[in-house]
């Protein structure tokens, strides 16, 4: 069974008007990989409510990950209500970031963190460049990553 | 189509480079993380992923292998090609016993570079296997640790049992020029499978 693309979790949907104010976040550590190491450590996929499979399939380990402006047409639910893992993650995608760095940075699994990446682009936070690939059979390519290894020294 | 930027879209929203990828492949402790260490520029980094292994060389009277998933770590570093064009290279767990199957790793990457120590040969076997069957470009290097090969790479190719068209090579892990011409020698493969394709593997 497989969910749609772009399917928004509950947890990540608009409240309501009204709606109590979400709990106060903990403090986000820009760095997570270095701090709480007082925390007990989860099961990995507890924070993906028990997914273990991303519903988008190209997200790779080194697809691109970067912060989506806010569009107020949209909306998107405030920062401050997302659990702490996916704050860390907007805050690390302020600049270009791959998805294995978001795992490594944060301390996440891999497949956790694809997951939660697709739950942030649905949510209208990130923009995960899936289709900014190039085949790796391009004679051009090839030479062009040649050309810049070969300038190292 | 004109966007209204609020405050919160202060962020500059810079283009992401392209990735492209090189899999640093071998067994246990042959020095890959040494060798992504050497020519990235950033620390390697670790992540945990899920890998399907495939048990070999134990007694099976079934056609199918048994397939476990497991979770490993993977370290990986990388280079800025040029402005728009980034390279990752990612380094795969050593595993003596097992085959490894990691189709969603190997996917788009431009080749692998296997790592080899030459007093423990059999441990490359798997990935070179793997690599040949998967069709992706890649050269055997070997890492001369104390900066002298034991064997003739003649030899080393024999006993690999590699065709002629893979290009085996001796490296210095721990020397960025080094590592960065083996690298250039995978990419050699890959653009001459790109170019030649129908010649035999």
């Amino acid at each position: 069974m497989s969910e749609p693309i772009g399917r928004i979790p509950p947890y990540l949907r608009t409240p309501p008007a009204g709606a109590a104010p979400a709990p106060p976040p903990p403090p986000i550590h820009h760095d997570a990989g270095h701090a709480g190491g007082d925390q007990v450590r989860q099961r990995p996929f507890v924070l993906t409510s028990g997914r273990v499979n991303a519903v988008d399939r190209e997200i790779e380990f080194e697809t691109q990950v970067t912060l989506r402006p806010y569009d107020p047409r949209t909306g998107r639910v405030p920062l401050a209500s997302l659990g702490p893992e996916m704050q860390a993650m907007v805050a690390l995608c302020q600049e270009p970031t791959s998805v294995a760095e978001i795992s490594a940075r944060l301390r996440l699994h891999l497949g956790v963190t694809k997951i939660l990446v697709a739950d942030l682009r649905a949510a209208g936070y990130l923009d995960v460049h899936v289709a900014d690939t190039m085949s790796p059979h391009s004679p051009e390519l090839i030479l062009r990553v040649m050309r810049g290894l070969r300038a190292i020294s | 189509m004109d966007y209204v930027r609020s405050p919160d879209a202060a962020v500059t929203t810079r283009r992401p480079p392209v990735p492209v990828k090189i899999i640093v492949a071998g067994g246990f402790g042959v020095g890959k993380t040494t060798t992504v260490r050497s020519i990235s520029e950033i620390a390697p980094l670790t992540t945990e992923a899920e890998m399907t292994e495939v048990s070999v060389g134990v007694d099976r009277t079934r056609s199918e292998s048994l397939k476990t998933t497991t979770t490993v770590a993977m370290d990986f570093g990388c280079v800025t090609i040029d402005h728009s064009l980034k390279l990752y290279l990612f380094g795969t767990p050593g595993q003596d016993r097992f085959g490894f199957m990691w189709d969603d790793l190997i996917n788009g990457a431009l080749g692998a570079l296997v790592v080899v120590d030459c007093s423990r040969l059999d441990d490359c076997f798997q990935a070179v296997d793997y690599f040949e069957r998967a069709g992706l470009p890649f050269a055997v290097a070997l890492n001369t640790f104390d900066g002298r090969l034991p064997y003739d790479i003649t030899e080393v190719r024999w006993a690999l049992a590699v065709n002629d068209r893979v290009p085996v090579v001796a490296f210095d892990a721990r020397t960025r020029t080094s590592v960065r011409d083996a690298l250039l020698v995978v990419l050699e493969k890959a653009l001459d499978q790109v170019l030649h394709p129908a010649a035999p593997r």
